[in-house]
């Protein structure tokens, strides 16, 4: 494990060497993120002008949700980001089979290769809005309130990641692995809003097949004192399930793998 | 002999197997991008659902006005499309666009026709996602041939205002030679000056002032105004001269700019 960690703090430090040759397309890349995410809270800010709440949300409460799941976004778009290239650029290029070679598990390899400066955008954006919406709502910090936010963004990351883990896996057969991962990932833009504003099959899905809910929806319930139950506590058990499922699925993909032929 | 055999069939084999995962792969994406599609239209329908759950209309606006706009802005997207800039780019990094400066034909106009057949190519694309939204989000689409009439010839201008909008930004890239930055920059720009996530009637007076002082609002918020009816087909003629005298200032500019740049550039290899 500690090797494991050594090596990842290298493979970093490799890769922001690299970043800071290309400054400007750094900056660009995690202003870029910035950009996007400032249109949609605009939009947000201007509607919630004109009425109170959204399904009885007020702007700050939304404000929560958005950051609490960009947040979680931001942990997969950092440090796995890798996962939605293995097929366009690793396996069809051949290259993923370097990895096959080396001393270590490859999906490790595969991760630690490319730390994506875009997420820091997203990381900023999430924590400026997490803080912003928790000074305005005057949220009472108790010990357990704050533990449901780490470990809600914690395991939501950790969500993000098994399940583009999953997704990716079709890479060993279908080498573009990026639509079936996007048809996936897209979904947690239903939980940058509270997922009461939804039909309950959507509410359903978020929460129990792909449960980007607990990313966001949960943990800013809990937050602020309403109705949840103990399901603000499920993420770190629904993130582990994933996560197994993923390495599982992986290694059974890997066993099927035989390059392109480049 | 058996082994060679062997051998020589599973390589064959699996070469033979990689058309189908290729192909599969191109037809994959259109089914996916519609599901993408659907994904986003749910969520903005719903989301203005609950916004209008306490209030009968914001602005003026009645909750299936709004969401007919939204619809129809989502749908017609591709009238702020920034291709032109991608486009530049990958001219100025393969050196392609040394060949086409010598062409003898118009290297603007040209251009315009390219652009020009993909916006209609993408607008084909989204007809599958508008019969969605017709039938499961109840889209309306006007019956009246005018009101067609002066959205097109509204969306037509709108077009033409972004593509010497997007002339004049593609003649950074001389400077630049950073493409990739600049289109996602501007790209998440359009997304909200647009006017394609709120109607600008909602717009506070002063962001408003800012959208309409900005091109990206004549191609997609402006038209799509006049097909909903938020803007009055009375006030059809007043929108075409304004789009008319954005294209003409965009034209000047775009063009005055692309004289000076061009002597600037500098192929990277190619």
């Amino acid at each position: 494990m500690t090797r494991y960690l050594n090596l990842y703090w290298y493979f970093l430090i490799q890769r922001l060497k690299v970043l800071m040759e290309y400054r400007i397309s750094f900056i660009l890349g995690a202003s870029s993120t910035i950009v996007w995410q400032a249109s949609s809270i605009a939009a947000v800010w201007i509607v919630m002008q004109k009425v109170p709440s959204l399904n009885g949300w007020n702007y700050d409460e939304v404000l929560l949700v958005y950051g609490l799941v960009t947040l979680a976004k931001s942990i997969n778009h950092m440090f796995a980001d890798n996962l939605w290239t293995l097929g366009r650029i690793y396996i069809r290029s051949g290259g993923f089979d370097r990895f096959l070679v080396r001393p270590i598990d490859p999906l490790f390899h595969l991760l630690a290769d490319r730390f994506c400066q875009d997420g820091v955008g997203n990381f900023l954006v999430g924590i400026a809005l997490v803080i912003k919406s928790s000074l305005t709502l005057g949220i009472d910090w108790t010990p357990s309130k704050l533990l449901v936010l780490i470990v809600g963004v914690v395991s939501g990351g950790l969500i993000f990641i098994a399940l583009n883990l999953i997704t990716c896996v079709s890479a060993f057969w279908i080498v573009d692995s990026v639509p079936v991962t996007r048809l996936v990932f897209d979904n947690h833009l239903f939980a940058q809003y509270p997922l009461s504003i939804y039909p309950k099959a959507i509410g359903i899905l978020l929460t129990w097949v792909i449960p980007y809910g607990f990313a966001s929806f949960y943990p800013a319930s809990y937050v602020l004192n309403r109705e949840v139950g103990n399901i603000a506590w499920f993420g770190p058990f629904v993130a582990a399930f994933l996560l197994f499922i993923g390495y599982r699925f992986w290694q059974f993909g890997l066993k099927y793998y035989s390059g392109t032929g480049t | 002999m058996i082994q060679t055999a062997r051998r020589n069939l599973s390589v064959y084999s699996s070469i033979l197997a990689m058309i189908p995962k290729q192909f599969m792969a191109y037809q994959l994406w259109f089914w996916i991008g519609l599901v993408l599609n659907v994904i986003s239209m749910a969520i903005l329908v719903y989301f203005w659902r609950a916004i209008y759950a306490d209030t009968s209309t914001i602005s003026g606006l009645a909750q299936n006005q709004t969401i007919n706009y939204i619809l129809l802005a989502f749908i017609f997207m591709p009238l702020t499309s920034n291709d032109l800039i991608w486009e530049f780019g990958s001219n100025l990094r393969e050196g392609t666009i040394i060949h086409h400066l010598l062409r003898p034909i118009n290297f603007q106009g040209m251009n315009y026709a390219q652009m020009l057949g993909g916006l209609v190519t993408r607008l084909i694309l989204q007809i599958p996602m508008a019969v969605v939204a017709v039938l499961i989000f109840g889209l309306r689409f006007p019956t009246n041939l005018s009101t067609w009439l002066a959205f097109i010839l509204s969306a037509l201008l709108g077009f033409t205002v972004m593509f010497f909008f997007n002339w004049f930004l593609a003649c950074f890239t001389f400077y630049t030679t950073e493409i990739w930055g600049l289109g996602v920059l501007v790209d998440g720009m359009s997304f909200f000056l647009s006017g394609a996530l709120v109607p600008l009637v909602m717009m506070p007076e002063w962001i408003r002032n800012i959208v309409l002082s900005i091109p990206f609002a004549q191609a997609l918020a402006v038209p799509v105004g006049l097909l909903t009816g938020i803007t009055p087909l009375s006030d059809a003629p007043h929108v075409w001269f304004i789009q008319i005298l954005w294209i003409l200032g965009m034209w000047i500019v775009s063009t005055l700019f692309f004289r000076v740049a061009v002597r600037k550039v500098t192929v990277q290899g190619g």
